[in-house]
């Protein structure tokens, strides 16, 4: 287990490297380039999170249908996925070359995987979905060897995408997730996106129960999180 | 210009940074920022009567230097009616402008993306008392992930000081809320001096170490009292928050009861990746507090610094940290000045620079680069000083831009907001068309409608 999670960690960190330098070359050479700093997801968490179960997790309301595809192509319902497990959803890109956006999504649900492979209690209850926010780029194919990249053997972590950008453009709204494509003046798609990076716990009810961002994204909080929902 | 507008984006998704991105210095760490120039600072302003519509409005300015309305009023939206209208904030997606109004307790939510020179109402919360169960006076409008945290200042069961905060979602449904802790009810924190008041005012996030901090003011009694009858009574004065509160963020349940006594207001918190401290300062004792957590985790306020002669009640309000944590903003209201703090050692504050700026200096924000410092008039209907060119500069209620060059402000422009009909201007904040992936000036527009 422990392997699998360092293999994991090792591909998004290969990855983030890319990334890094990638934003460094973005920049104006005259301008001040600060220093990528990584989010707080990849370090140690500095505290101990509060006793599971000891604390409330309110609905946020109900998390949203709408149609997508299956890394073989198969159509079929968001709702397919959610409800019967409690689930963390993650809105991704596979192209994503920010290092604190969704390859931090990605290294902190490999980290909840990783968690849940040996806590016994969690195995059968928790469920994990990748949802891509690119129908173009990420077509069922391209989408299933990214997963096979941090997909343990077995485990129940989906990776989703849609037919269309009309497809996705309702889930997307109705999760809030808010998405823009980068274009230049003359209207040319830079082949980027810009979001805030947004990661859901839904319960087994289809209740949005958190909402995970930048700052607050850390595999140790989310299992703390999936203990209290289990225990409620 | 493609390359900035790739710079201001980049910081919109790169949310995590805290020393190097900064922000607008005082904003939710969840939020995304502004870290180039800002296109408009959006302005939530009290409506006078007798003064233009007498409404409260979303005054939008623009302050792009690029632009040919630099520095002019280009929008303004009425609310309808007087409400109070105080403190705002942003989603953290930054698509959505929260307006509060201490009075009526209305939030308004204002869609600031879809055309960042002209917001427009999303929605009304009109049952914000009912749905928290009796909070009155929303008044920090504060980002979290996907959701938004508002303090009140009130109850309405007495409508004395002691209140709660509430949560909604970004769309505007209510999630919950919970009370301040007070001594009949500390829901579990450790009271570590002589006061749980169970006020509120402000709220701060450090989610590096799960913590977040309130402050404490005062209630609608006072609030909407005339500030003459209300120094006056004795009674009315004793009824101020002496309190600062430590939260676990994460659970949302009140840890720690700080003494602060004298109404601690607004509180801003480091951004230093091993900084964990936040200031605060005293309306009523003019001090400048630190709230800090020592080496075994514990937290602690200490009264570090004065701020002018406390005799004189400067009444400090608003104030602003620098981006690298070295340098504190601190205006008093009273004198019409702003002060300037080194904080480098934030033990031992040390003051550094001063300047009138005008009569009844309330509310300061300044650029991510500490470059661009704005300032707007105006406390609380009932406070203000009352009647145009009152002051000695004849600017009672003004939103004015000054540049920081390091060691003096250098003026702008100003607008005089009773002279344009529009009201006492309050809190601002900042926009940018690069946000929303659109090119910043308007000479670019007709290429951004055009793709």
């Amino acid at each position: 287990m422990a392997w699998q999670r360092a293999e994991a960690v090792r591909r998004v960190l290969t990855g983030l490297l890319v990334c890094c330098w990638t934003a460094t070359m973005a920049a104006a050479p005259h301008e001040h380039t600060p220093p990528v700093v990584l989010a707080p997801g990849y370090e140690e968490l500095e505290f101990v999170p509060p006793v599971a179960g000891t604390y409330q997790l309110p609905p946020m309301g109900d998390a949203a249908d709408g149609p997508v595809l299956d890394t073989l192509g198969k159509a079929g319902r968001l709702h397919d996925y959610l409800g019967e497990k409690a689930t963390v959803l993650s809105f991704i890109f596979t192209t994503c070359n920010d290092v604190n956006g969704c390859p931090l999504a990605t290294y902190v649900m490999s980290g909840v995987q990783a968690a849940v492979l040996e806590e016994a209690s969690l195995a059968d209850s928790v469920r994990l979905v990748s949802f891509s926010f690119d129908p173009e780029k990420d077509t069922p194919e391209a989408l299933g060897r990214y997963g096979d990249q941090f997909r343990s053997q077995g485990f129940d972590w989906q990776f989703l995408t849609t037919a269309s950008e009309d497809d996705l453009r309702p889930i997307l709204d109705a999760y809030d997730q808010w998405v823009i494509r980068d274009y230049d003046r003359e209207g040319n798609y830079l082949g980027t996106m810009s979001h805030v990076l947004r990661v859901y716990l839904i319960d087994a009810d289809r209740q949005i129960r958190n909402i995970y961002s930048t700052s607050f994204l850390h595999a140790d909080t989310v299992i703390n999180d999936l203990r209290s929902l289990l225990l409620q | 210009m493609i390359r900035k507008l790739i710079g201001i984006v980049t910081a919109l998704i790169a949310v995590a940074a805290p020393l190097a991105w900064a922000d607008e210095t005082c904003m939710s760490p969840y939020m995304a920022k502004i870290v180039g120039q800002e296109d408009y600072v959006y302005i939530w302003t009290l409506g006078m009567e007798g003064v233009g519509d007498g409404e409260d409005k979303l005054v939008t300015v623009d302050v792009n230097p690029e632009s040919e309305s630099f520095g002019e009023v280009v929008h303004s939206l009425s609310v309808g009616g007087r409400n109070e209208a105080h403190h705002s904030g942003l989603t953290d997606d930054r698509r959505y402008l929260w307006a509060s109004g201490l009075d009526t307790s209305k939030i308004f939510i204002f869609d600031i993306h879809t055309d960042p020179a002209q917001p427009r109402i999303h929605r009304e919360i009109d049952d914000f008392v009912a749905k928290t169960g009796g909070i009155v006076g929303p008044h920090t409008n504060y980002a979290l992930p996907g959701r938004m945290l508002i303090t009140g200042l009130s109850n309405n069961r007495d409508h004395g000081g002691r209140t709660g905060m509430a949560e909604y979602t970004n769309d505007g449904d209510f999630i919950t809320s919970v009370w301040m802790p007070t001594d009949d009810n500390l829901q579990g924190a450790v009271k570590s001096g002589n006061y749980a008041d169970g006020y509120g005012y402000d709220a701060r996030a450090l989610p590096r170490r799960n913590v977040l901090v309130t402050s404490s003011f005062t209630g609608w009694n006072n609030y909407m009292m005339n500030l003459g009858k209300m120094m006056a009574d004795p009674e009315a004065m004793k009824r101020f928050g002496n309190t600062v509160v430590i939260w676990d963020l994460h659970a949302r349940t009140p840890k720690k009861v700080l003494d602060v006594p004298g109404a601690p207001l607004e509180l801003r918190c480091a951004w230093g990746s091993r900084s964990n401290y936040c200031f605060t300062t005293t309306a009523l004792t003019s001090k400048i507090w630190l709230i800090h957590e020592d080496e075994a985790g514990e937290w602690h306020a200490t009264a570090v610094a004065d701020i002018g002669d406390a005799s004189k009640i400067p009444l400090p309000v608003d104030i602003s940290i620098s981006a690298d944590d070295n340098h504190l903003w601190v205006n008093t209201w009273n004198d019409g000045k702003v002060r300037l703090f080194d904080i480098s050692n934030p033990h031992a504050p040390e003051q550094v620079f001063e300047k009138r700026i005008g009569e009844q200096i309330n509310m300061v924000s300044q650029s991510w680069d500490g470059e661009r410092v704005y300032f707007t008039s105006s406390l609380l209907a009932n406070w203000d000083k009352t009647g145009s060119g009152a002051g000695d500069d004849g600017d009672v209620q003004y939103f004015k831009l000054f540049h920081w060059d390091g060691e003096s402000l250098t003026p702008e422009f100003s607008l005089d907001f009773v002279e344009m009909g529009l009201g006492s201007p309050h809190q601002m904040r900042f926009g940018a068309h690069a946000l929303y992936g659109q090119p910043a000036t308007k000479m670019d527009h007709d290429g951004m409608a055009a793709r």
